[in-house]
């Protein structure tokens, strides 16, 4: 069961008590003919009533009685009742005139004024908040294109970074590319140079022993082969 | 009086109540004076309490309850019938709607079971207080022989339905209107009384009798009893309404001729 239906549930059976309990007692019934006629006897001088001499006055005391069966006409409103009804109206209505419905007059205009002063400083919060809101945002906007300026730059400044190193890279592979070349052509001038005088070695060693020794064609062939081979190996 | 083995009261045993103090003068003071007071006693308290309650921002317990019938008053009286003009006729109007209904709504209250409007008394002295103003009233707007004029002769109506309405409209604005007002509230409140007391009446009798009448007044007359009496607190509460919106109808014709 939702709370709703509980609420809906304990309501009903709250009129349901309240109904019922009203609904059961009877008690509006007012003077009877008993009790009336009642009254009249108790208050009667019944003696004075006995014997034919006193014929009339019976006649009258039961008209009297009989009253008590005759029910008032329920549209002629009572004298008294009219007079009370009347007093009780016009007192209700000096009071109310007089403080009764000023003060709840008052009430609630001072509760309709507070709502009316709470909307009015809500509405004034709430555009102060959107002033806030855009000052906040404009500096928000702000920063950003202040970001964006500062990584503009961050990136110029990378760039021209990233272009130095890489000219001062080349610069030093180049540098490194020459040096590199005039070692090389050091080291072939140098290899030339060992190579010229080993070579010249070679062939006085060689004619040396040709000289030496009148071998024929193919021995003193061999003959340089083997030394030009020794050579190489102790040159290598 | 006995009708089909029911001892029911004699009708006017129902509504003429004993005098309590004061018996035999003007100012015999009854159960119907005792209810005339309280509905007074009430609607003070009521209004008091209400009037208090200026600092919270919801209106709670009998404040709701009076700011309710004031803004009820306001705006499904007043404003409809009189328009702006009509509210300096708020008190007045406010005092009658409470006053009548607590003097209704006694007649579902246990121990007091009583409608004190159904007695001619007040309705007619209200209504008779009614017809006083909206005369003053209609003197006071538009003149003695303005009103008048205006009351006998509406204006747009043809010339030659003057012979019909004129008549019509003088012996209703100035004879039937305080009557029919009176009759109207006393009349209902009566007959609401009578069909309590009848359904209560009967299931009492029933329930006595036992067998047959006892189931008879657990299903028939007890369930019917209960539903009248709701009824009865929708017509007390209506009729304190109508005879309140009736009075600011009869105010707003005597203030403004074109009604």
């Amino acid at each position: 069961m939702t709370a709703t239906m509980k609420r809906l549930a304990r309501t009903f059976s709250l009129v349901g008590v309240v109904v019922l309990f009203a609904a059961t007692p009877v008690g509006a019934v007012g003077e009877t003919i008993g009790t009336c006629m009642f009254e009249k006897i108790e208050n009667a001088d019944l003696a004075a009533l006995k014997g034919p001499a006193n014929k009339d006055a019976l006649l009258s005391f039961e008209a009297d009685l009989e009253k008590c069966f005759e029910a008032p006409n329920p549209i002629l409103p009572e004298w008294d009742e009219v007079i009370w009804g009347g007093a009780a109206f016009a007192i209700l209505f000096a009071f109310m005139w007089w403080k009764g419905f000023p003060a709840v007059s008052r009430a609630m205009q001072a509760r309709s004024d507070r709502i009316a002063a709470d909307l009015g400083a809500a509405e004034q919060a709430k555009n102060q908040a959107n002033a806030v809101l855009a000052d906040h945002q404009e500096q928000l906007g702000g920063a950003k294109a202040q970001a964006a300026q500062i990584i503009e730059e961050a990136r110029a400044q990378a760039d021209l970074v990233a272009a130095d190193i890489t000219a001062r890279a080349n610069e030093e592979v180049a540098q490194m590319r020459a040096k590199a070349a005039a070692d090389l052509e050091a080291a072939r001038m140098q290899a030339v140079s060992d190579l010229r005088g080993t070579v010249a070695d070679i062939a006085v060693g060689a004619a040396e022993r040709v000289i030496k020794s009148n071998l024929d064609a193919d021995t003193q062939r061999a003959l340089v082969d083997a030394y030009i081979d020794e050579v190489a190996s102790t040159n290598a | 009086m006995n009708l089909l083995a029911v001892d029911f009261p004699p009708v006017n045993q129902l509504f003429d109540w004993p005098s309590i103090w004061f018996e035999g003068s003007l100012f015999a003071v009854n159960k119907t004076v005792l209810i005339y007071l309280s509905s007074v006693v009430v609607t003070m308290v009521l209004f008091v309490l209400a009037g208090r309650q200026n600092e919270t921002l919801v209106p709670r317990g009998v404040a709701h309850v009076a700011e309710s019938g004031v803004n009820f008053i306001e705006e499904s009286v007043v404003m409809q019938t009189m328009g702006p003009d009509g509210k300096k006729f708020m008190p007045f109007l406010t005092s009658m709607f409470f006053f009548i209904l607590f003097a209704n709504i006694t007649e579902v209250i246990p121990f007091i079971q009583f409608p004190a409007n159904s007695r001619m008394a007040t309705p007619i002295t209200l209504a008779l207080l009614v017809w006083v103003i909206y005369n003053v009233v209609g003197v006071r707007s538009q003149g003695f022989f303005g009103y008048l004029k205006n009351s006998l002769f509406p204006p747009g109506v043809p010339k030659f339905l003057y012979l019909i309405v004129t008549p019509i409209e003088l012996v209703s604005t100035f004879v039937v209107r305080p009557f029919s007002l009176a009759v109207r509230l006393w009349a209902n409140m009566v007959a609401g009384h009578l069909l309590l007391v009848t359904f209560a009446v009967l299931s009492a009798t029933m329930w006595a009798a036992g067998g047959l009448g006892f189931g008879g007044a657990l299903f028939l007359s007890f369930p019917m009893l209960i539903l009248m009496t709701g009824f009865e607190i929708l017509v007390s509460v209506l009729q304190a309404f109508i005879f309140t919106i009736l009075t600011a109808v009869y105010i707003a014709g005597s203030m403004h001729a074109e009604h």
